[in-house]
């Protein structure tokens, strides 16, 4: 019957946020006409990647009934450790490159390792390693940013250099969140993995009875966040060259809201990679739309937070109505 | 007389100063229905969980055809053609009925990218449907609905027919009518039967005997650890068995039951 599987798809949770999106972009464009400008877009664009890209893998991570804390904190010691290594030790930036992803590594592989193989909660795993890693970023820097980071190098414009398409200006990181975007859906939708990632999720005990490796895709999930916040922190301390201990603060709570607007489930077995990609943009767009139509910046996050809710609770009355538990 | 499939010979488990299996041995014959009995803590989900690779045994042999095997994982297990199924656990209930049947086994083009190659979606919920038309649920399911739609006896006979599909010698159910209706549950004892008359061999974990009668062709009886009797069911009386699950003697069970009708 083709209307009622209209009406299914209608009912996702991630299609009822596109509407939401939708109409969010209209308000905007109705109160300041500049709002879809090129320069205006040119700017979303830029920001957008590197919350984006952590999202992505958060999806992932959510998904197999886990989450991560501690990816603002990572976000922020990755370049640290980069800098420090270049600028005091006179290190090479590739080598110092390097170092900075294996301490990602090590901060997802610990974590995977406690909440799977200790079986403490990943809310209390990646709390704790949130203060830790911060910790770490402040203390190596005492709390200074490191400024001037202006490395010669050609991974360099592969991650942050830009070009003009027509009148926009876009990032290099734009095309590798794409191509992320592209990845993530194929490994979600399509792949093995991600047949066993929902089912990690959705019902840990009786994907283990099938042979599935519950631990080790939680290990490699948590990994996968922690290098994804990384890369993301070294974008983003390389586009505007500084490296900051405190960059990234709460980005684990805004990439978190991002991914569950989109109507991924927080207790997992169900991730959509279209409904992160809707919560990427509404979170993005809502915080330069509101400047943009002049409510004063610091009542941002009462629009954030009663959009998110409102989604939310609708996500909920539509799950009441039509699902079983 | 039909060949062994599974032989199990003097398995042991302690948890700490338990004795959960103690000295169990036991055969399961080509294309029966074998019932596991005994009261609660007797130990039948521990000797399940034994076989199906949840836990190791301290010491003790299991042998499939006659082969001598180490099962350390739930993957050995059903790489044996030993499945096992648990109510309510044994399903993903956010995924899709066919990427449940396949959960684990996925048919993949590109095999070479490991857990990374891409699913056959095709393959996979043509077979979904071509299983469903076989499992005999009345109501016609879609294989692309969520498993969280179906009811408790639905689901039953899905991971039932999930064990039948992968050709399982094999298939355990620990209690699969728990929680079921009348109707789902003759459902799923029809099932069990059809798997029989398949040649698959069934152990089936219950607390009712009226269950045992319908479908089984030999009972064991466990109490504390231990096989205690054995029984050809179709040369036994119900009072029999659960004398012996019970452990009180036949001839008390009889006069208690006289002396209960007589009173009426
Ligand atoms: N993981 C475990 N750790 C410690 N003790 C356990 C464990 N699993 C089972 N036991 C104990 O072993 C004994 C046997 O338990 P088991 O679950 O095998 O019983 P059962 O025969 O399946 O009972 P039921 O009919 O109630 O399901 C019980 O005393 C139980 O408390
Ligand atoms: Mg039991």
């Amino acid at each position: 019957m083709k209307s009622s599987r209209w009406a299914k798809v209608l009912r996702l949770p991630e299609v009822s946020s596109f509407g939401i999106l939708c109409l969010v972009v209209v308000a905007f464009v109705l109160g300041n006409r500049d709002f879809l400008s090129p320069l205006n877009i040119s700017n979303m664009l830029a920001f957008l990647p590197e919350l984006g890209i952590i999202a992505l893998a958060m999806t992932l991570l959510l998904t197999a009934g886990e989450f991560d804390l501690s990816v603002g904190a990572v976000f922020a010691l990755c370049p640290v450790t980069m800098a420090l290594l270049v600028q005091n030790a006179g290190m090479s930036f590739t080598l110092a490159l390097l170092i900075g992803f294996l301490i990602a590594v090590a901060v997802g592989l610990i974590n995977g390792l406690l909440v799977t193989k200790i079986g403490i909660s990943s809310f209390l795993v990646t709390l704790s390693m949130l203060f830790v890693v911060r910790g770490v970023a402040l203390y190596a820097t005492q709390g200074f940013p490191l400024k001037s980071l202006e490395v010669d190098n050609a991974f360099v414009n592969l991650l942050v250099g830009n070009a003009y398409i027509g009148p926009f200006r876009i990032y290099a990181s734009f095309w590798w969140f794409i191509a992320f975007v592209a990845l993530a859906i194929y490994v979600l939708d399509y792949s093995k993995a991600g047949n066993w990632i929902s089912a990690v999720g959705s019902n840990r005990d009786a994907a283990v009875a099938r042979g599935v490796p519950a631990d080790r895709v939680k290990i490699w999930l948590f990994v996968i966040t922690s290098v994804a916040a990384g890369f993301a922190g070294l974008i983003s301390a390389l586009r505007i060259s500084s490296a900051s201990p405190v960059a990234g603060t709460n980005y684990e709570l805004e990439v978190i809201a991002m991914v569950v607007v989109g109507g991924t489930a927080l207790m997992g077995g169900r991730g959509t990679i279209f409904g992160t990609l809707v919560g990427i943009f509404m979170l993005r767009i809502i915080r330069n739309g509101i400047v943009m139509v002049g409510v004063p910046g610091l009542a941002y996050n009462i629009f954030v937070g009663a959009i998110i809710l409102v989604m939310l609770v609708m996500h909920a009355l539509m799950q009441r109505r039509h699902g079983r538990a | 007389m039909a060949a062994d499939i599974l032989r199990i010979a003097h398995l042991h488990k302690h948890f700490g100063g338990l004795h959960a299996l103690n000295d169990v041995s036991l055969v399961v014959r080509e294309g029966e229905v074998l019932a596991l009995l005994g009261d609660n803590g007797a130990g039948k989900s521990t000797l399940i969980k034994t076989i199906s690779g949840v836990h190791r045994p301290d010491s003790g042999e299991i042998f499939v055809r006659d082969r001598q095997v180490t099962i350390r994982s739930a993957r050995d297990a059903i790489e044996l053609g030993i499945e096992t199924i648990h109510q309510d656990t044994s399903l993903a209930p956010d995924l899709s009925i066919a990427r449940n049947l396949f959960l684990g086994r996925e048919p993949t083009h590109m095999s070479w990218l490991g857990v990374l190659a891409p699913m056959r979606r095709d393959e996979i919920a043509a077979a979904a449907t071509q299983l469903l038309g076989r499992v005999g649920i009345t109501k016609r399911l879609d294989a692309a609905a969520p498993v969280r739609m179906l009811s408790g006896g639905e689901r039953q006979s899905i991971a039932i027919s999930r064990a039948m599909q992968f050709a399982a010698k094999v298939i355990i159910l620990d209690e699969p009518t728990n929680n079921l209706g009348v109707e789902e549950t003759n459902g799923v004892l029809r099932f069990i039967r059809e798997v029989r008359d398949a040649g698959h061999s069934v152990v089936l974990v219950t607390h009712n005997l009226h269950h045992v009668f319908q479908v089984a062709d030999r009972a064991v009886v466990m109490r504390q650890g231990q096989i205690v009797a054995g029984f050809d069911i179709a040369l036994s009386s119900m009072v029999e068995v659960e004398a012996a699950i019970t452990g009180a003697d036949v001839a008390e069970l009889l006069a208690a039951g006289a002396a209960a009708q007589g009173g009426r």
